[in-house]
């Protein structure tokens, strides 16, 4: 069995219980505010949907100082004001433990994933606790293609602000895409239906002290489900409204944590993805609406005055990732940045894919510390970020789905620039070692063309 | 005054051969020693390139991140560094060993020095160099951190970074080799005082902030929820 993180409360409630159908877990830290709806969902969700398999809602936190686990213990739900009228056949539990390890999102799914694995769930969800737009409707839509259908991994298809979830549209979107070959929409979304044979995988698995204690864990779970060809499909929920973010999260420290554990998993995976061309949709379940959405404000000049100040002094460490080429291209947008109001900024997809993937094939060769390099890549994200809030203002939803396709076609087809830099190094180590794993991959190339 | 003359170049004939019968046998011998270390260490040095191609220790110093610390190009080789320092300590190996032959009171002394300061020359270098890749590392990140966080002057933070750093290294280096220690010692104490002074007008500037935002909190509360709204998308 591999390290457990569970406090021993939280073992001895767990074999108390003894053995629950479906587990739907919670993580959170000091969501007090917010946790009490995401609770209410949850049990009305599970009483509703599931009223003859036990359940149990796992509330997995991070020390909180608010009275978090006091309200996940103690939220009521009214059954008649939901007219919901059947009286459901098993119970429904409600456990709260803080986890141990490092501290962070991650740290806390694992918990909740031993806990499945203690209790034998026969399917588990994972939900964010600060979501204010959650319906009972989600359960179902998470849990009920693994338990019916039979797939491994439920991701979620959410309505966004088109300003929201810029790191996924922008980077963890369209890499994935051209990397496993599979169009998960949110591969970050933080909601997920999960099948107990991918939780004893990640269970499994060494590198849970990693980036992927903290945000990291969400593109892991994505990346290893369909790296190792677990069956995937998304359910469409509706709007994603949640909390604002803690104000003292680092972005820089989001964006290392999200885009290192990508690029570290394009290191494990590389013999799943360098022979993948094109790629397919992904099922989609769920009766997709539209819904209104608050907007989002988005400071476009501060963006650009990180830019700058990053094409002034970060030039030195961009040199060691960036491609000549393409550093002279930034240099250049470096003066459109400066004169915004007389000729709008643009930073064009095939500029960004080059980027993206200079930074993958630096992080993998090692060319300067990959913190530093990660941290780097922040004011460039901005400046991508700017550009496409500039573009996008006067689009509508449609069209701005329409843009992001565009640069996961761009992504796509610059997937052989990738694989020439990234084999770079693999040849001269293929050379040194003649039998080691990937010289083996390298000699044996098959690709394999994903069907559209 | 011929005889006088006679006798003044016998006699220096005679020291002239002294001085060659004592001196060319060592220095001949000390010129093959310098040759053979010479041959030795380039041959020594080859060796090390050739026959381990560096892709143990370059893999070492590129995944612990010391190429890219040390060399500001990230290719430093370490087969070369490690090939250099071979070469170089058989040389000055060879270079005692052939003065020594000469067998002299200075010649002593100076293979005694070389030897009882060696460690500790060692051990200087070693805290230099640790300095160095340090105050690279630490630089480079307050130069990320201070440009991602829109903190103005970023290239000078992190130079003084480096500088501080550095400058602590070469204090303990002077400490270790007992040199120009009050030098040095008086230096730090001033530097310190003037860090432990700025962090106090810091600290002092800082609380004030606090307690300007304590007094109105209604103001700062919605310049947080601005800010906040700038980056939520993120």
């Amino acid at each position: 069995m591999p390290d457990w993180i569970m406090p021993a409360e939280a073992r001895k409630a767990a074999e108390s219980i003894g053995h629950a159908d479906i587990v739907v877990g919670v993580p959170s830290y000091n969501n007090a505010r917010t946790i009490p709806h995401v609770v209410q969902a949850i049990q009305a969700g599970l009483i509703k949907y599931f009223p003859k398999f036990s359940a149990v809602i796992v509330n997995s936190d991070g020390g909180s100082s608010d009275g978090t686990r006091e309200a996940v213990l103690s939220t009521s739900v009214d059954l008649a004001r939901l007219l919901i009228l059947s009286t459901p056949l098993r119970a429904v539990h409600r456990v709260s433990f803080p986890y141990h390890g490092i501290p962070g999102k991650g740290s806390a799914f694992r918990m909740i994933f031993q806990m499945a694995e203690l209790l034998e769930a026969q399917a588990c969800a994972v939900v964010d606790s600060d979501l204010r737009s959650i319906t009972p409707e989600w359960i179902d839509l998470l849990v009920r293609p693994v338990l019916h259908a039979q797939y491994d991994l439920v991701a979620p298809y959410y309505h966004r602000h088109k300003y929201d979830g810029t790191i996924t549209n922008s980077i963890v979107y369209p890499l994935t895409r051209a990397l496993y070959g599979q169009r998960i929409r949110q591969p970050i979304g933080g909601d997920f239906g999960l099948s107990p044979r991918l939780i004893r995988c990640y269970i499994s698995r060494q590198d849970w002290e990693t980036d992927v204690a903290r945000y990291g864990i969400d593109i892991w779970m994505t990346t290893i489900a369909v790296a190792e060809n677990f069956r995937i499909c998304q359910s469409f929920l509706g709007a994603k409204l949640h909390d604002a973010k803690d104000p003292s999260a680092d972005l820089s420290a989001m964006l290392q944590q999200v885009v290192g554990s990508v690029f570290c998993l394009m290191r494990e995976y590389e013999t799943a993805w360098l022979a993948v061309r094109g790629s397919a949709p992904v099922d989609l379940f769920g009766f997709a609406h539209d819904v209104g959405l608050d907007p989002i404000e988005v400071n476009v000049e501060r963006m650009l005055a990180i830019f700058r100040a990053g094409c002034s002094d970060l030039g030195e460490i961009w040199s060691l990732a960036l491609e000549p080429a393409t550093l002279a291209a930034v240099q250049r947008l470096q003066w459109a940045a400066s004169s915004v109001d007389a000729k709008p900024f643009h930073l064009d997809d095939e500029l960004w894919t080059r980027m993206v993937y200079d930074f993958a094939c630096a992080h993998k060769h090692h060319r300067i510390d990959r913190g530093h390099l990660l941290r780097s890549l922040t004011p460039l994200y901005l400046a991508r970020v700017a550009s496409f809030v500039i573009e996008t203002k006067e689009l509508v939803a449609q069209h701005v789905e329409d843009k992001i396709e565009g640069l996961c076609l761009a992504f796509e087809s610059a997937k052989p620039y990738l694989e020439n830099r990234w084999q770079d190094d693999s040849k001269t180590e293929a050379a040194r070692h003649p039998f080691s794993r990937s010289a083996h991959n390298q000699q044996n190339p098959d690709p394999v063309e994903v069907k559209l | 005054m011929i005889r006088v003359v006679q006798e003044i170049f016998e006699k220096t004939v005679a020291r002239l051969y002294q001085h060659l019968v004592t001196y060319v046998p060592p220095l001949i011998v000390a010129v093959v020693i310098l040759l053979a270390a010479l041959l030795l260490a380039t041959v020594m040095r080859w060796l090390i390139v050739k026959a381990t191609k560096g892709a143990t220790l370059d893999r070492f110093f590129r995944d612990s991140g010391l190429a890219s610390a040390i060399g500001r190009s990230g290719q430093l080789r370490a087969t070369s560094l490690v090939a250099g320092v071979v070469y170089w300590a058989i040389l000055g190996i060879g270079f005692l060993t052939a003065i020594d032959v000469f067998d002299t009171t200075i010649t002593s002394r100076i293979v005694e020095a070389t030897v009882f300061a060696v460690p500790k020359l060692l051990t200087a270098g070693v805290i230099v160099l640790a300095g160095f890749w340090l105050s690279q590392y630490l630089g480079r990140s307050a130069l990320v951190w201070a440009v991602n966080e829109g903190v103005p002057y970023a290239r000078r933070i992190a130079i003084a970074v480096k500088v501080i750093i550095l400058f602590v290294a070469v204090v303990v280096a002077a400490d270790t080799l007992n040199f120009a220690e009050r030098v040095f010692f008086a230096a730090f104490v001033i530097f310190a005082g003037a860090a432990a002074f700025a962090a106090s007008l810091a600290g002092g500037l800082t609380l004030k902030s606090l307690l300007e935002r304590s007094i109105a909190p209604r103001r700062h509360e919605s310049v947080e929820q601005h800010e906040r709204s700038l980056w939520n998308h993120l």
